[in-house]
């Protein structure tokens, strides 16, 4: 009989994720160069701008002199605590899809070896999937925050050193929430949980937003005043992104001994949470993740609230009509993944938006609140531009699977991509004016803004709507069954480079027209003019944008064998 | 070495297995048939300790599937319908890791994956990422990983789904073969003539309830048919459906 050895198991594990890795290199070759380019080319710029970004701010704060000079200093501990608790929430995501849906679990829990190596093993896994968008963000932070200080090279080595086991740190703290939240609490299904996560949190930014402020006093205040808090925060010892901030400062500063305990303390803890996790996993992650695969299915309550869903819409909609759009409202609630996927699409832009007063922005000069303005809006057209490449792009691929029950009944694939561009631009057009209109009242922008940005989100939601099926269509695939994949290949990199193409040119003109308007660099008559040609512009890129692909689209699946 | 007892599943609403009661005895190869969504399944994953019961206990092997799960999982080998693969690995670190997970030798896994991949006609597949091989090929590569420990007791659930003739022959004489070396076969299949001819005892269950347990002829004797397992099958499964027997 096998005896039990957890290191051992877990390096075998290890092991075999390592040769997984290393076998992705037969994958690499299948991409096509164009995606690697453009995402190379995407990653850089980003990188490039978050670096500038970071580096004028550090400039600004050291141009106030005294005060500013000391929150640069601060700044560093209050960067890590921020990405702390980014990291802790998206390891709650992450983990609840590592640890209970993911396809391999069955194949695990079958192994001899303990639960507890299983969720280690799976721990790893989170905090390495959720880990890379915190070094994106960490290496142009960082880099600014050292070429600004004028700090030796050895300063990149030291943070990464400590970022590694900070990373995994937060990540354990993550899949400890999600594993005993999944074995203790009430049943209710996820989405519900988020949602009213979700509701909570924008009740608390509304409240919050208009309990009253007596708060006046000029911009950078503002700004100064609203970092004070989270500094204070930043500045408790008990945290580990103190530890990690002091830390690679004391090594910087050549001040071993202080650096070592430093490094030494969080490593400790680090040990701690991988022990908890091991624990809990031998405990609990068997007991959660089999209370996941036997929860039951309401049948009879879902089936009443479709049911009224389908009663209402076949008051005014065709048959056919109907029939899609219930199939597609039905498959999304009913999975959890792509539900929580899409709360968190606009759930934290939403947020975000709802706190806007909280930050005090509303009380900003009329150009700066012009100018979140149209951020607001490029930020909602880019998260629109990403949902569209996730969800709306594979629809047609993923219909395609199902050609033999759509494509031969009397509603032909033609019709279900006009069907799915209507379901697809209704619900994009609820979210983005309805997120527009609260970003506007938040900022109380002129109405003018408030027009022009609800008018570009509305031209936005049509032309990616279009763009996406119609490309999707063009490019179908009909080899893959997930979507990510479908995304994944030619056709979806085209379609998410041309969405941001689009979104550039459409909000750009707007955008410039106002900012020098506010700043009096022209007059009322040009503004109008300017606004007035500016419309018609998004008018022909729009109906170009929306309708070239869908007509193109269509072509194909009419043409098209299956 | 399979002893069910009272077993019952729920999921939600939807009770699956009901107050089940099996023994199956080593070196047997005891098949379960049943209509689609009987329990089948459901039994095999609390055999296994995949799912946890709403009621009733299970031993393999003289364990207590749920009270010592790390042993029975020692001693037994799962092929699911739908098996998970590590699709990034070749079929040789496949293999590998799995002689890793159980604590086999190198120079043991080596030698048996020699064997092994002769056997199920791997080799030329060696090198391929799982990904890029056929269902069949797939299938082979499960047996081939399953049989590597040596279980007691193999639990199979659709062992010849979309194989074809060739592997379906293959994998037949393989349970023969291992059945007659005392290893323990719990498996469930449609393919009634093949069963027929493969098991040496048959469960009928139908809505989470064995209706009949036996060998052939002891079925045959339950039902009053003197046909092959299918009529047989279809007289205990679906007695008052005239249409079922008028198509024969």
């Amino acid at each position: 009989m096998k005896k039990q050895n957890y290191m051992s198991d877990l390096l075998i594990f290890l092991k075999n994720d390592c040769r997984m890795l290393f076998n992705l290199r037969f994958a690499a070759r299948e991409q096509s160069v164009f995606k690697a380019v453009v995402i190379g080319v995407f990653a850089a710029a980003i990188l490039a701008g978050l670096f500038f970004l970071f580096l004028d701010a550090f400039r600004f704060l050291s141009s106030l002199g005294g005060v500013g000079v000391l929150l640069i200093q601060h700044l560093f501990g209050l960067f890590f605590l921020g990405l702390g608790i980014m990291l802790v929430l998206s390891n709650i995501i992450t983990a609840y899809a590592v640890f209970f849906r993911a396809e391999d679990v069955p194949f695990l829990l079958l192994q001899p070896v303990s639960r507890g190596t299983i969720a280690v093993h799976k721990y790893l896994e989170s905090a390495l999937l959720s880990s890379w968008a915190f070094f994106f963000i960490m290496v142009p932070f960082v880099s600014a925050f050292a070429w600004h200080q004028k700090l030796p090279l050895i300063f990149a080595f030291w943070t990464v050193l400590f970022s590694i086991p900070f990373v995994v740190f937060c990540s354990g703290i993550g899949v400890i929430l999600v594993v005993l939240a999944v074995r203790f609490m009430p049943r209710l299904r996820g989405w519900v949980w988020f949602s009213a996560f979700f509701l909570c949190l924008l009740a608390f930014g509304f409240y919050d937003a208009f309990k009253g402020t007596g708060y006046k006093s000029d911009d950078v205040s503002f700004l100064l005043a609203g970092l004070v808090p989270g500094i204070k925060l930043a500045s408790f010892p008990l945290w580990p992104s103190w530890w990690v901030s002091e830390g690679i400062m004391a090594l910087v500063r050549e001040r071993w001994d202080r650096g070592a305990l430093l490094f030494c303390v969080l490593i400790a803890n680090l040990l701690f949470v991988a022990m908890a996790v091991e624990f809990i996993g031998d405990r609990f992650f068997y007991g959660a993740w089999e209370r996941v695969v036997s929860a039951g299915e309401r049948a009879g309550l879902r089936r009443a609230g479709y049911g009224g869903l389908s009663a209402f819409t076949a008051g005014f909609l065709p048959p056919e009509y109907r029939a899609i759009i219930l199939k597609d409202i039905r498959t999304l609630l009913r999975d959890p993944v792509q539900m929580i996927q899409g709360l968190l699409f606009f759930g934290l832009l939403g947020i975000y938006f709802f706190n806007l007063r909280n930050l005090q922005y509303h009380l900003l000069a009329p150009v700066w609140r012009n100018l979140i303005s149209f951020l607001n809006l490029f930020s909602l057209a880019t998260i629109m531009c990403s949902f569209c490449s996730r969800f709306v792009f594979p629809q047609i691929s993923l219909e395609g699977h199902a050609f033999w029950i759509i494509g031969l009944s009397p509603t032909g694939m033609g019709r279900v991509l006009k069907i799915k561009f209507m379901l697809a631009v209704f619900i994009m057009l609820m979210i983005s004016g309805t997120l527009m209109t609260i970003s506007a009242l938040m900022l109380s922008v002129p109405s003018y803004v408030l027009l022009i940005t609800i008018l570009v989100a509305v031209a936005v939601s049509f032309a990616l709507c279009g763009l996406a099926l119609g490309l999707g269509a063009v490019f179908m695939d009909l080899e893959q069954t997930n979507p990510v994949a479908i995304i994944s290949g030619f056709g979806g990199t085209f379609n998410l480079v041309l969405s941001l193409v689009y979104i550039m040119a459409a909000i750009i003109p707007f955008g410039f027209i106002c900012h020098e308007y506010i700043l009096g660099g022209i007059s009322r008559a040009w503004f109008a003019a300017g606004i007035a040609a500016a419309s018609v512009w998004l008018a022909i890129i729009t109906t170009l944008t929306a309708a070239l692909p869908l007509i193109a689209g269509r072509r194909s699946l009419v043409s098209r064998e299956y | 070495m399979i002893e069910i007892e009272n077993l019952s599943k729920n999921f939600g609403a939807i009770q699956a297995v009901r107050g089940l009661n099996v023994k199956v005895k080593p070196g047997e190869l005891f098949c379960f048939l049943g209509p689609n969504g009987a329990g089948k399944t459901t039994t095999i994953k609390m055999a296994c300790g995949l799912l946890r019961p709403s009621a009733g206990n299970i031993r393999v092997g003289g364990f207590d599937v749920m009270r010592e799960p790390a042993k029975v999982r020692e001693i037994i080998g799962y092929i699911p319908d739908t098996p998970y693969l590590y699709d990034r690995l070749t079929p040789v670190e496949f293999y590998e890791f799995i002689g890793d997970l159980y604590g086999i030798p190198r120079r043991q896994v080596a030698a048996e994956l020699e064997h092994s991949f002769e056997i199920f006609d791997l080799g030329q597949y060696a090198a391929c990422l799982i990904k890029d091989l056929s269902h069949g090929y797939r299938q082979r590569l499960i047996y081939a990983a399953a049989f590597l420990h040596n279980p007691q007791v193999l639990f199979i659930d659709e062992p010849f789904i979309g194989l074809d003739p060739y592997t379906i022959r293959l994998i037949h004489n393989l349970l023969k073969r291992k059945a007659g070396e005392n290893m323990t076969i719990f498996l469930t299949s449609h393919i009634l003539a093949l069963i027929e001819k493969l098991a040496d005892r048959i469960g009928i269950i139908v809505d989470g309830r064995l209706t009949a347990v036996g060998t052939l002829e002891e079925l045959r004797a339950q039902s009053l048919v003197q046909g092959s397992l299918e009529d047989v099958f279809l007289r205990l499964t679906r007695p008052e459906s005239k249409e079922m027997q008028n198509e024969k």
